[in-house]
């Protein structure tokens, strides 16, 4: 099993410089101009254009670019973001744990609340339990994040007052900002820092303002993995071994818990190891309603605004989070099914 | 699992009912949700509102605008403003005087000395970053637009900037090369503040020997030396900047002038419009952005303090007469044919003239722009020098338009029709209104008249109106400083930003140009300014669709703004504000 991770491993640096070709390759069908444009704001800067075209070395053939490029991130520096204002790197670090709290919290829950509807959906089959998360499933799925989130906004902080958007109060930010020997950042994520630093106001208030994010962010994307559950479990509970186990009078909810819900754990296992790969690109819709800015807000600004070394950096880190998300799914696959072995 | 949602439910519910309160929120603190972030707080490299509003809040000029006014100055880093009749302008223009302020401190404690004043001017003329402002010191102190040319230094330049300006005691003079009337607005701009030599040269900027400038010229994206650090004399020190998120100012107590009472100043970068109102709503912030439609969705809202305020900006259809034929769909078969429209279509002064009869001009401003707008006749826009309201306009007459569309191209264009595309930016709404106005009522004069509105995103659309690609295109422009060569030479230059790209040129025009940026004589700037609008009426160039208000949506326990037409919503000076 460990050589066979060590070979997983090893493959990812040639997935990685085949991801980076690729991108690379899709932003060099941009003109010079086009992309020289890039860091232009108004009118008045374009007739620079051909300064910032030689700056850049833009006019470069694709190799001598890609190359450049290349040799840049061998000396560790992945370039500079003109979205953020800020180096790629730091850049990253700022927002990754943006993006990271909010999938710390929605994650569990789309995989708990997921496998659990699910199971119950598929036990209950075409009883008013089956079909109420049915129609749960298809208003998540069909609702646009956009207005879901919206709703929940308005409804939670327009009306009630009570979840507002951003990360974290202006009154806590302040109290952090003049008082950094009395609050360390260890995470970037306030709800962990604030029970680090033992501030436990600081946490409930990072949780206050992750509230409806979260919400949004599993009810949106927990119907698929509810759906795939319920499939599932139909089909196993019509398997013979849990006729014959219940013929046998084996307690219901041994059989489906223990037995039957295991294996039908095996083709949901792929769908929450892609939905987590996916999740931390954050949801663009999410981070720009609840003003939470992102890895997923930071790619979409950068694809707008064509910053290639941001595409080039984050989009590598995504390859890199799919490849290591499938090897622990195939991991997980061994540890659920004794039959799969890994070689 | 029910009990534990309950109880997390509950305890967030309580959490959330204690930052929950009445009267005016955190009296000291104002909040602004905006909705542009930031690229660099180098005064040198920024040129766009939003980090202009950063450096004016953390860094001074020697003189800034006097409250509303764009033509009249106040004395900041100097103790006076510069007139001929104070002896700080010398009557033939060139040389321009300013007396020190003594007594100011940076944010880091130094004390200023008309030598900053010196190194900061100079400091951002040979740094000049490609895009970046610099073009309006270097063409009034040098002559020049640039410190390079072909992607080359210019020969002798960085003499020249170092002849430009010099320290006499507790003065600073400057010496231009030719009068230059509008130098005194340009010196109110971001990219003349003023920074500390010694914390400069600290950070890695010039080091103060001229010899050596060539070596700190244009620096790499990114790499210039005060893009995230401040050190300033002005009423707040930056706190925190969280790119793309927010900005934190705190209140600077060793500041020179009167103590500010807004503590803690907080700019939130906000995209989503119903956030923002809600922010607004709940008095989690201040002031807010405010999109054009949502004009009358604020207007209603309680407790909310509403300013109208017109702005130095103009925004016109542009008609293009050398147009790039090559892989252009723009212009459809790329002759008159009833299928497209020749390259030059637009040469035709009938076709111009048609185009701007069937502009109904009082429709768009009631329906479109709620009335938020002025409707100047020629780009030099209400609130400039010399701006004349009496010079005609083409007024809305679809049988005028009709009688040029018949006499154009020898009759060609009525008999055979024409196809081609109208274009604007993305997202601009306003825009694309004026757009579909122009082909309803263009389509509705001949069945054979066909055009396609079309929306380009923004930097693509740049790249193509520099490629000569698009018939007629909706472009805006707002001012550098406060003054008619501002607005009539990009328009009208035959190298102006847009003039050029129409296929524009006339000697006379660029001869008016020239003589309007040369003269201090204001008769004789005048006389060419007003000619120069003329021209734009009888030449016909393009249609001035009008000149912008911005709403500026305060809570109403916010007291203190001063409107100003030079600045833009992204602007806010916080030291003048107050809440009670």
């Amino acid at each position: 099993m460990t050589a066979y991770i060590i070979r997983r491993l090893f493959l990812l640096i040639f997935v990685l410089v085949g991801v980076s070709v690729l991108i690379f390759g899709i932003l060099m069908t941009f003109s010079p101009e086009r992309r020289a444009m890039a860091y232009v704001e108004s009118p008045q800067q374009v007739k620079d254009i051909p300064q910032i075209i030689e700056q850049h070395g833009l006019n470069d053939p694709f190799y001598i670019q890609y190359f450049r490029w290349l040799k840049q991130i061998a000396t560790g520096n992945l370039g500079w973001s003109f979205v953020a204002a800020d180096t790629v790197w730091d850049a990253f670090w700022y927002y990754l744990p943006i993006t990271l709290e909010l999938n710390l919290f929605a994650i569990p829950l789309i995989i708990i609340i997921g496998i659990w509807l699910g199971t119950q959906a598929g036990i209950h089959k075409d009883t008013w339990i089956d079909h109420s998360t049915r129609i749960f499933a298809i208003i998540g799925w069909s609702l646009p994040t956009f207005l879901f989130a919206l709703i929940m906004l308005m409804l939670f902080y327009g009306y009630f007052s009570v979840f507002p958007p951003g990360i974290i109060s202006d009154h806590i930010q302040m109290f952090i900002l003049k008082n950094p020997d009395k609050f360390k950042v260890y995470t970037g994520m306030y709800t962990i820092d604030g029970l680090l630093n033992g501030r436990l106001d600081i946490t409930l208030d990072a949780l206050r303002h992750l509230a409806m994010p979260v919400l949004t962010q599993v009810v949106v994307v927990v119907a698929l993995l509810m759906r795939v559950m319920r499939s599932s479990m139909i089909e196993e509970i019509s398997k013979d071994f849990v006729i014959t186990a219940r013929a046998k009078g084996a307690d219901k909810k041994t059989v489906y818990f223990k037995h039957a819900r295991k294996n039908a754990l095996i083709p949901v296992v792929t769908v929450a190891g892609w939905l987590v790969a996916f999740s931390m690109e954050g949801s663009i819709s999410v981070e720009i309603i609840f003003n939470r800015r992102g890895i997923g807000w930071w790619l979409a600004q950068s694809a707008i605004s064509l910053d290639i070394p941001v595409l080039m950096g984050v989009c590598l880190f995504f390859g890199m989070v799919y490849v290591i998300t499938n090897l622990a799914i195939d991991i997980l696959y061994a540890a659920i099914d004794p039959r799969i072995r890994l070689t | 699992m029910k009990k534990l949602l309950v109880l997390f439910l509950g305890l967030l519910w309580v959490m959330g009912s204690t930052a929950v309160y009445g009267g005016v929120k955190n009296p000291d603190t104002f909040v602004l949700a905006d909705i542009g972030s930031v690229d660099t707080l180098d005064p040198a490299k920024n040129y766009d509102v939003a980090g202009t509003h950063k450096i004016w809040t953390v860094y001074e000029t020697l003189v800034f605008f006097d409250g509303p006014h764009t033509d009249k100055f106040v004395p900041v880093l100097a103790t006076e403003v510069p007139t001929v009749e104070n002896g700080g302008i010398s009557p033939d223009g060139k040389t321009y005087t300013f007396k020190i302020r003594k007594g100011v401190k940076f944010h880091e404690g130094q004390e200023l000395t008309p030598e900053d004043v010196v190194y900061s001017l100079k400091r951002a003329m040979i740094c000049d970053p490609a895009g970046g402002p610099m073009w309006m010191l270097l063409e009034a102190l040098t002559g020049y637009g640039s410190t390079r040319k072909g992607g080359k230094i210019i020969p002798g330049i960085f003499e020249k900037i170092d002849k430009a300006i010099e320290a006499k005691g507790e003065k600073v003079i400057l010496h231009l090369p030719k009068p230059y009337p509008p130098l005194m607005g340009i010196l109110c701009y971001s990219a003349s503040c003023i920074i500390n030599k010694k914390w400069a040269i600290s950070k890695g900027c010039w080091d103060g020997d001229i010899r050596h400038a060539a070596k700190y010229n244009n620096p790499p994206e990114g790499k210039e030396p005060l893009q995230s650090v401040t050190n300033g004399t002005g009423p707040y020190k930056l706190k925190l900047w969280q790119t793309g998120n927010q900005f934190v100012f705190e209140r600077f107590d060793g500041y020179w002038g009167p103590k500010p009472k807004i503590k803690t100043a907080i700019v939130k970068i906000v995209p989503e419009w119903s956030t923002r109102k809600l922010m607004l709503q709940n008095g989690d912030a201040d002031r807010v952005h405010v999109g054009k439609p949502y004009v009358n969705e604020v207007k209603a809202m309680k407790g909310v303090k509403v300013y109208e305020v017109p702005q130095l900006a103009v925004t016109g259809a542009m008609f293009c007469q050398k147009i790039n034929p090559t892989g252009n769909d723009n212009i459809g078969s790329g002759k008159l044919d009833g299928n497209g429209i020749p390259p030059d279509f637009f040469s035709d002064i009938n076709v111009r003239k048609a185009f701007l009869h069937a502009y109904d001009r009082d429709t768009f401003k009631k329906e479109v722009l709620n009335n938020l707008c002025t409707m100047p006749p020629t780009p030099l826009v209400e609130g400039l020098a010399y701006y004349n309201k009496d010079i005609p306009v083409y007024d809305f007459d679809l049988n005028k338009a009709k009688e040029y569309m018949k006499k154009a191209w020898g009759g060609k264009v009525w008999k055979k029709g024409f196809k081609m595309v109208i274009t604007y930016n993305t997202g601009r709404e306003e825009r694309e209104a004026a757009a579909l106005m122009l082909k309803e009522n263009i389509e509705s004069l001949n069945p054979k008249f066909k055009i396609e509105v079309r929306n380009v995103e923004w930097k693509d659309y740049m790249v193509n109106i520099r490629a000569f690609k698009y018939p007629v295109f909706i472009i805006g422009w707002g001012a550098d400083y406060p003054d008619p060569h501002n607005f009539m030479y990009p328009y009208m230059s035959s190298d102006g930003t847009y003039g050029k790209y129409i296929g524009y040129s006339n000697p006379e025009v660029d001869r008016l140009l020239k003589a309007g940026i040369e003269n201090v004589d204001p008769q004789k700037r005048a006389d060419a300014y007003n000619k120069l609008q003329q021209i734009w009426y009888k030449d016909a160039l393009g249609i001035v669709l009008f000149q912008p208000k911005e709403l500026w949506a305060y809570r109403d326990y916010v007291h203190g703004f001063v409107p100003n037409p030079m600045f833009p919503p992204a602007e806010e000076f916080f030291y003048r504000l107050w809440k009670e």
